[in-house]
């Protein structure tokens, strides 16, 4: 089937993808040699991923303290042995406010960005494929969604919903949709107008399926460098709503919160405030970014040569 | 061609409308008021006090009644009066417009400079070291919270020269004022360069291998003629539309930015409005940014179709 | 106990520094705009009708009073009450008519000569007997005790008191009580202030700044010495820092550098004189005793014990901070209980696990325990300064089975929601603007009064207020005032958790500017101050 039909050199089913990648049925063991061979930074972003998401999950675990429990005998602690990252001006151990912030960071950010992209997909794939009446709606919610700037609609959000984890991913996610829908429904519409499509459309296939079939997966790569530029962003601007007093709320130990406004003011006094928590955001956005161009090569045929 | 135009311009106008209509009735939707915040400030509270204010302010008239009041009032050029300062909304407004469209532009223009050229080198050496280092460092350049930068550059600049490079007056040229700017542009401009050059890397590694440039290559076309000749101008494509989307974020980076650096723009204005839930400034200001960023897409809907011409303007 | 003491004894000891500080001797030099850099954007100009040193600061040296504090005594108190305005000033028989005899030839800064028709118009205004109307008025309960003003030809103007109140002129010396002009509207007083004060106002562009310039035709001859003030609104409290290091400011925001701060600042900025001094700013706990579970009065007593007063100073503020009730500590404050009698009040002791177990021991003859603990939201603004002390409660609540949560509330929706009761407890600040039981008792205790958050309305110390009010033996007073002190604690009306402490720095070539110990409202003139350039 994928041979008869024309535009199958691009929309190949998943499974022949990863298998070229080295992650099919060659073997788990070879596969993933192969894949840290020919994505070294690929491997390193998902071995960082891999820490952020067992760190998450394993929190309960590799924490001896409580995150919230202050303590005035440690406010301002430098590192040391008991506290390897130190305390905040509370007397809280940074180490866990971390590892227990991960949760939040993670939730935010997957949840934000997922939540963006399957609107985001499905208005720009609709909007660009269908065209007519349905371009014109969906053009109109993209053209509204996209004018009223980010940080001010989630600072309208948060005002009206109060802030909480919730609404912060709603917040986060709304202004994704946009961008997400933006680009599919530029490349659906370079698409729509390619001889593949038009001979798919010739031998009877239901809009529906060429849509779905061909259209979307050949999409699939620049969403999914958006997608991770956004996870990323995602957790940036979780920071930012912070850094503006908003976002998550006290005491949960969010890495934005951490490096928020009364973080900042101890920024030289005590520094490791702020770098930890800041160096915990750096990387796992870095990982998220790293992984995501590895994905990118692997998921996008035409890079290869 | 003017049929297009015609039809965008209508399609803008309905944006707008969508936009005003929603901010209109969110802002009322959130809890509080400017008489609360006024209450607030004094610490106490007359209930009858505050209805007659409310009745000064018009906020007892029902919400449709309310939002017709500022249209028409807009479609006669009275953008109403600031709550809290009691100046006219215009008076507010526009001396802060000028501030923040400069660092915009000059963000806006550091970040292209930047990102276009690094990721032009960056995918015709593709895999190169220089490839790895510059993706590293675009990478960095993602992962760093803006303001966070900004105090970082904030603290080096009091540590190494005694100065620091935040807003306490107008600039009185054009030197200063480049000067003034230059630092906080960096600042908001470093996240945009980033995205911008990996967009421009990988929309060029994708052109490079599309068909035409094999055909071109097939043919003897020079390499440096496929980069930059057919190659870069295809790769612009999605660049210019981040370009646009950009323009809506930089927003984002501007608030902060301009609370770090102490910048007297529309955009920490426009946080500080909401937060005291001054109807007047935050609707007009949400609809002034509203109307630039529907221009600035409009403009980058108009080069897209004249970079490819494969977009046809009408069915 | 013995750190109470030694506390005490440096807190004296950085008392008599600053009052041995020896006056300056240079010759002032004139000239110069001072530059100072500003917290936040004002409400507005007029701060008759505002109720934060957010107002006081920039715009106080627009105004004058009929009396003020002395300028350069660091202790505000009935001692240190100066004329200005007003030449002289006297009591009758009764005590209870107060004549003030005005100065002549004082100008307006529109040009207007100012009269006592103007201090009868101002007092009109905020007792809302003149037709002009503000728009808000936070300390009406200050002038419950005048039935009116009268004027006595243009130099002469008397407040008709119903009762004697011995320290009803230590409201009218605060900064609160400008005299404002009869022909300027109270809403252009808002927007472009005019008064008689060593500066006139130039333009407050929101978010922005705020510009003073020397009022050339003051009536104090010679004064002020500065060419102008200038305040650059920062917010953001770092950035503001930053910028006093690098020497863009003279001056910080007077009471708003933190202890760990100004740290930064010494070590930075080694030569800038800073001041570490009480802000007679309290923060507390608002209750709500109407509704379960605080109706209780045994569970009130219960989270009285639990507070941990050192722990939070230590935590908020370096050790920085005074366990204190409602008046503010000595030697600082005036009025303020002695440590030893504090020592004794429910949740004073400094035996922390002592007072803890007496908590738990109360919960569980109440039902609660480890397994059966009682949930709660502490409600409190969505700004640092309230949020950090509401943490470190829900931290201290833990250890007497109570799991509270942290509500944070935005600013505009706070005081909506403290008025109309919708909170269990709340986290709150307080601000005294005159260190006097007056001002403090009345706003915030008495039966009736607007900013009496709570509600709280006990009649015997309604009485109790009216009795020590009217006493004007200054230790009989004390005592009276620490006897409602402690009522106030054992019926757990607003416990205070602290009185912290913040610092105010300036550069060296700042002049002649003293900092007051036991309020932040009061002492910002400015006309004497001077810069050497």
């Amino acid at each position: 089937m994928a041979i008869s039909e024309p535009g199958a050199e691009v929309a190949e089913p998943f499974a022949v993808e990863l298998k070229r990648a080295g992650l099919g049925a060659t073997g788990l063991r070879g596969g993933i040699g192969h894949f840290v061979r020919r994505h070294p930074l690929g491997a390193a972003g998902t071995i960082i991923m891999g820490v952020f998401v067992l760190g998450a999950l394993l929190a309960d675990l590799i924490t001896i303290y409580d995150p919230l429990q202050t303590d005035s005998a440690l406010s301002l602690a430098p590192p040391n042995a008991a506290h390897w990252m130190g305390a905040d001006f509370m007397g809280r151990d940074i180490y866990s406010r971390i590892v227990y912030g991960a949760r939040i960071s993670l939730a935010v950010g997957i949840g934000s960005t997922l939540l963006g992209c399957i609107f985001g997909a499905a208005i720009g794939l609709s909007s660009g494929y269908l065209g007519g009446w349905v371009d014109l709606i969906a053009q109109r919610v993209i053209d509204i969604l996209q004018a009223l700037p980010l940080l001010v609609l989630a600072l309208v959000m948060a005002a009206a919903l109060g802030p909480s984890l919730r609404n912060t991913i709603i917040a986060i996610a709304i202004p994704l949709i946009p961008s997400v829908a933006r680009v599919i429904r530029s490349n659906t519409l370079a698409l729509r107008e390619l001889p593949f499509v038009e001979a798919a459309r010739a031998i009877g296939m239901s809009e529906f399926r060429i849509a779905v079939r061909h259209v979307l997966p050949n999409t699939l790569a620049p969403v999914i460098v958006l997608a991770t530029a956004q996870l990323g962003a995602a957790i940036l601007t979780e920071a930012s709503l912070s850094f503006l007093g908003l976002g998550i709320p006290e005491p949960y130990p969010s890495w934005g919160r951490m490096l928020s406004e009364s973080a900042a003011e101890y920024v030289r006094t005590a520094p490791w405030l702020v770098i930890f928590p800041g160096a915990a955001i750096s990387l796992t956005v870095f990982g998220t970014n790293l992984l995501g161009d590895a994905l990118r090569d692997i998921l996008d045929p035409r890079q290869r040569s | 061609m003017a049929s297009y135009l015609t039809r965008r311009l209508m399609l803008m106008a309905v944006t707008l409308f969508g936009i005003s209509v929603i901010i209109f009735f969110l802002l009322r939707v959130v809890p509080g008021n400017i008489v609360d915040i006024l209450f607030d400030s004094a610490g106490m509270v007359n209930p009858a006090e505050k209805v007659k204010i409310e009745r000064e302010l018009g906020l007892d008239k029902s919400i449709p009644v309310q939002y017709l009041a500022w249209i028409g009032g807009i479609a006669q050029g009275d953008l109403g009066y600031s709550y809290v300062s009691e100046k006219p909304a215009i008076d507010e407004i526009a001396p802060r417009i000028p501030v923040t469209a400069k660092l915009a532009a000059m963000a806006l223009i550091f970040s292209i400079a930047l990102g276009i050229p690094l990721g032009v080198i960056s995918a015709v050496k593709q895999n190169s070291g220089a490839d790895y280092a510059l993706r590293v460092l675009s990478l960095a350049g993602l992962s760093m919270p803006a303001f966070w930068l900004g105090l970082l550059i904030l603290m080096v600049f009091v540590a190494r020269f005694g100065t620091i490079p935040i807003y306490t007056e107008p600039a009185k040229n054009l030197w200063d004022e480049l000067l003034l700017y230059s630092v906080p542009a960096i600042a908001v401009g470093f996240r945009s360069s980033a995205l911008i050059m990996r967009l421009t890397r990988s929309s060029m590694l994708e052109v490079l291998r599309q068909d035409y440039i094999r055909t071109a290559r097939a043919k003897g076309a020079s390499a440096q003629a496929v980069n930059y000749d057919h190659a870069l101008r295809n790769a612009l494509l999605p660049v210019v539309t981040i370009v646009g989307i950009e323009a809506a974020f930089l927003i984002g980076g501007l608030i902060v930015t301009e609370t770090v650096f102490n910048i007297p723009g529309v955009a920490r204005f426009l946080v500080e409005a909401i937060r005291t839930r001054d109807y007047p400034i935050v609707q007009n200001l949400v609809m002034f940014i509203a109307i630039v960023v529907v221009a600035v897409n409009f403009l980058v809907d108009l080069t897209y179709a004249a970079l490819d011409p494969r977009i046809k303007y009408a069915e | 106990m013995n750190e109470w003491r030694s506390r005490a004894r440096v807190a004296l000891a950085l008392v008599g520094a600053v009052i041995a500080a020896p006056v300056q001797a240079e010759e002032p030099k004139h000239g110069g705009v001072l530059r100072i850099y500003h917290r936040d954007s004002p409400a507005s100009a007029s701060i008759l009708e505002e109720s934060t040193f957010s107002t006081n600061i920039p715009f106080m040296s627009v105004y004058n009073n009929l009396v003020l504090y002395d300028q350069h005594k660091p202790q505000n108190s009935i001692d240190t009450i100066v004329p200005e305005l007003a030449e002289s000033w006297s009591l009758s028989d009764d005590k209870t008519t107060l004549t003030f005899k005005l100065r002549s030839g004082v100008k307006w800064h529109d040009g207007k000569p100012f009269t006592a028709a103007d201090v009868e118009c101002t007092f009109d205004l905020l007792m809302g007997k003149s037709k002009d109307k503000l728009r808000k008025n936070p300390r009406e309960t200050w002038y419950n005790n005048v039935t009116d003003v009268t004027t006595n030809g243009g130099n002469e103007a008397t407040f008709h008191l119903k009762r004697p109140q011995p320290s009803f002129i230590a409201l009218l010396a605060s900064g609160y009580s400008p005299i404002y002009p009869c022909h300027v509207s109270a809403r252009d007083m808002r927007v472009k202030p005019i008064g008689t004060g060593p500066f006139k106002f130039v333009e407050f562009k929101q978010n922005e700044s705020i510009k003073l310039a020397r009022n050339p035709d003051y009536w104090k001859k010679g004064l002020p010495h500065l060419d102008g003030i200038e305040f650059t609104i920062i917010p953001n409290r770092s950035t503001a820092i930053l910028a006093f290091i690098a020497g863009k400011f003279d001056m910080t925001f007077p009471t708003e550098v933190t202890i760990p701060l100004l740290k930064d600042i010494k070590s930075q900025a080694p030569d800038a004189i800073c001041q570490v001094h009480p802000i007679n700013v309290s923060t507390n706990l608002i209750v709500n005793r109407d509704v379960a579970p605080f109706d209780n009065a045994d569970l009130r007593l219960a989270m009285a014990y639990a507070l941990d007063r050192k722990s939070f100073i230590d935590i908020l503020a370096e050790g920085q901070g005074d366990i204190g009730a409602s008046m503010l500590p000595p030697p600082e404050g005036v009025w303020g209980m002695p440590p030893d009698l504090l020592a004794k009040l429910p949740g004073y002791g400094p035996d922390v696990k002592a007072n803890r177990a007496k908590a738990r021991e109360i919960m569980e003859k109440l039902g609660y325990g480890p397994q059966k603990r009682l949930p709660l939201k502490v409600s409190t603004r969505n700004i640092a300064t309230y949020r950090d002390p509401a943490v470190i409660l829900i931290d201290q609540l833990k250890d007497i089975y109570i799991d509270a949560e942290l509500e944070p509330v935005e600013t505009s929706v706070w005081h909506a929601k403290a008025s109309r009761k919708d909170y269990i407890i709340g986290l709150n600040l307080t601000g005294n603007a005159v260190d006097d039981p007056d001002q403090n008792f009345y706003e915030n205790y008495a039966c009736g009064s607007e900013r009496n958050f709570t509600g709280y309305c006990n009649k015997e110390l309604d009485a109790l207020f009216d009795k020590q009010s009217q006493e004007t033996d200054v230790e009989a007073r004390k005592k009276l005032v620490w006897d409602i002190e402690k009522k106030l604690v054992e019926d757990v009306a607003r416990p205070i958790i602290m009185h912290p402490r913040q610092a105010t720095c300036w550069r060296p070539n700042v002049k002649n500017y003293t900092v007051t110990v036991n309020s932040s409202y009061n002492n910002y003139r400015f006309e004497d101050i001077w810069l050497d350039k």
